[in-house]
């Protein structure tokens, strides 16, 4: 009988490249408590996380994260299970267990609980949902937990997770059925996937409805137009910034992962549109993203490791795509022919371009979708701006922007403040050799 | 700087992305080592803007005092390593400059409200308790004293007996089983855990400081 410390060994081993936040949750104080106020919980989630341990790569290790267990019927060409030869299952109670230990430790903030497909997903999740239910019911935390939705799962487990977990995520791998199916023949994209992440999306709907009805009987007449309205933006772009106040369930969404670099031909304009569609289709909160490693004993062992960099280039795109709310047709423009993302920062590439037909950005007159697009002003500084843009404020010096948080060395080149703007060293040679050119004529 | 022309631009002021306010710094500025009497009237006679304007030598010494106070409070909640004993008493070591001791033992309360909490502090010697009520105060005593003294007077919790097992490898095991060799950025790394970091009192003996050391066995050389 292998003792719990091998199992995390083994198991925490077979789990570490699926990639998480440390502590995505958006329960804070504000908002009401997940069971109530009562003193017998344990647990508490900061809104901004708290990392208590970082591993030598400088990653965040902050949540118990291992597999349930490694056994499989599923045989996925890049996975971590199809190499190891042990295998082994954590017991729901030993599992919450040791997570309740680790806890009291002050060494891990949540549960991040993922695991192989033992016989079928619905038996394996029952598994998990029953160490979730030790976690809640009888350890009485109330902290943050991560539930992987294994694909294939039914409806109903789907609902008891979702009431149990601050966070669910359905690992996509792969951007089409095609690259998903070259990498993983037995999982069924649009089934396993792609239905499972709506099914979220409308529980979620759902739920806020009732929400609605609630607030409804209590006469909270402000609140019920601000949520209506909220309900209605949301509707109409999708998710962006809004924020379940009042719902219980899964404040922290859903997110999912791919794995880059892993399908031959999969390009990241392919990864680029599947997000895109996700965050638009399905309110996909993040999507994550692990550069393929060849593993000893899997299928793709001999196969080219995928550049870290690859992965750091669709992070930020992702981040210009989620936060800045680019379009997709404007990362389509700095991409290169083969479809990647081409060497250096994304927003770099699009304002160089972009700016080479449009005029440089004063920030005493411009708008926020020009000043965002800008290296080095964010969503933040570019507020400040037009805050004091509408406060009759003006810049008239360059250092003054440095005072809202602009980085102003990389934005320096695409402002104009006063009517002038940074000479670069390109248009400097150009002059001089005009004027050679002029002189010698 | 004129202090009247400061008052007359706003623009120092509005928008910025630095900077404490007053009345920020009157609460919270006692709490530094360094405090003293003057320190805070001369913040309370100095204007808003000044105290905003980290170009100002007052607002620049102020606000890094104030950094220096939240980061020791963040990193001992961070990295202060914690044991809960049968009789639901959590205790663990800190090493705190600053009076930010109610600041942590209330990180501590929140997570855990039926258990008393004792956190030593090794560089004022005291040691700091919160009681399930939130009640805090600071006894000049070990902390093993305080520990025993507490739990003599209180009952075996079946709750906490349940979690009552060997601790010391549970962690460096998850730890290490977590480690991608392929990935490894000692930079990123060190810029996360900074090498002062490994002073205090958690994280002296801490898993992360062994994994990331650069002796190296000389068998890693034949490899």
């Amino acid at each position: 009988m292998p003792s719990t410390l091998e199992k995390i060994r083994i198991l925490g081993a077979n789990s570490k490249y699926d990639i998480c936040a440390s502590t995505a949750s958006s329960r804070s104080n504000k908002y009401p408590k997940l069971f109530g106020a009562s003193k017998k919980w344990i647990g508490a989630t900061a809104s901004a996380g708290i990392c208590h341990s970082y591993t030598p790569d400088g990653r965040c290790m902050s949540l118990f994260k291992t597999l349930f267990t490694n056994k499989c019927i599923y045989s996925c060409k890049y996975c971590f299970t199809q190499g190891c030869k042990q295998k082994l299952s954590f017991t729901p109670e030993e599992y919450a267990r040791t997570f309740m230990k680790l806890y009291s430790m002050n060494v891990v903030e949540g549960v991040f609980i993922t695991s192989g497909v033992c016989r079928s997903a619905d038996d394996t999740t029952e598994d998990m949902l029953e160490a979730v239910r030790l976690l809640r019911f009888k350890y009485n935390f109330q902290g943050y937990i991560h539930f992987k939705c294994l694909p294939g799962l039914s409806q109903h487990l789907l609902k008891e997770a979702i009431s149990l977990s601050d966070r669910i995520s359905v690992n996509s791998e792969a951007s089409t059925t095609d690259f998903l199916s070259e990498i993983a023949e037995q999982k069924d994209y649009k089934n396993d996937i792609i239905t499972r992440q709506r099914w979220l999306k409308a529980i979620r709907i759902k739920h806020n409805e009732e929400v609605l009805k609630k607030m409804k009987d209590q006469k909270r007449d402000n609140e019920l137009e601000y949520q209506e309205k909220k309900i209605i933006e949301h509707r109409k772009n999708g998710y962006k910034k809004f924020r379940w106040d009042d719902a219980p369930i899964l404040n922290s969404g859903q997110t999912t992962q791919f794995v880059v670099g892993a399908a031959e031909e999969e390009t990241d304009w392919d990864l680029l549109k599947r997000i895109d569609w996700q965050y638009k289709a399905v309110d996909m909160r993040r999507a994550y993203f692990s550069a393929f490693i060849p593993l000893e004993g899997t299928p793709l062992a001999k196969k080219k490791a995928a550049p870290l960099e690859r992965e750091h280039r669709l992070y930020q795109s992702d981040w210009l795509l989620r936060i800045y709310h680019y379009k997709l047709k404007d990362l389509k423009d700095i991409l290169t022919d083969e479809g990647n993302l081409p060497f250096g920062d994304p927003k770099v590439h699009f304002a160089r371009e972009y700016f080479k037909e449009h005029s440089l950005v004063d920030p005493n007159e411009t708008t926020y979708q020009e000043l965002i697009r800008v290296p080095g002003i964010g969503p933040i500084s570019a507020k400040r701006i037009i805050n004091l843009q509408n406060q009759n404020y003006k810049f008239t010096r360059r250092e003054q922007l440095k005072s809202v948080g602009v980085v102003l060395k990389r934005a320096d080149p695409f402002l104009k403040i006063n009517g002038k703007n940074q000479t670069t060293l390109q248009k400097f040679f150009i002059t001089n050799e005009n004027n050679i050119f002029q002189e010698s004529v | 700087m004129n202090n009247r022309n400061s008052c007359k631009d706003p623009m120092e002021v509005l928008g910025r992305s630095k900077g404490y306010s007053q009345k920020e710094l009157i609460k919270n500025l006692p709490r530094h080592y360094k405090y003293n009497s003057n320190l805070l009237n001369q913040i309370k006679n100095t204007p808003e803007v000044i105290l905003r304007n980290l170009g100002s030598p007052i607002a620049k010494k102020v606000d890094k005092m104030l950094k220096e106070i939240f980061a020791e409070a963040y990193r001992a909640k961070q990295f202060t390593r914690t044991e809960i004993n049968n009789k639901s008493v959590l205790f663990g070591v800190v090493l705190l400059k600053h009076k930010v001791m109610d600041l942590v033992l209330d990180y501590f309360h929140k997570r855990w409200p039926q258990c008393i909490i004792c956190l030593y502090n090794e560089h004022t010697q005291l040691t700091g308790i919160i009681n399930e009520k939130g009640i805090t105060q600071e006894i000049k005593q070990s902390l093993k004293e305080v520990v025993k003294k507490i739990s003599r007077k209180r009952q075996i919790s079946p709750y906490f007996e349940d979690i009552q097992f060997s601790n010391d490898e549970i962690f460096e095991t998850l730890y290490q089983s977590q480690n991608i060799k392929e990935r490894k950025n000692t930079r990123y790394f060190n810029s996360m855990i900074p090498k002062h970091c490994f002073k205090l009192p958690g994280m002296r003996k801490g898993v992360e400081k062994r994994f990331t050391s650069k002796n190296k066995k000389i068998e890693e050389y034949f490899k």
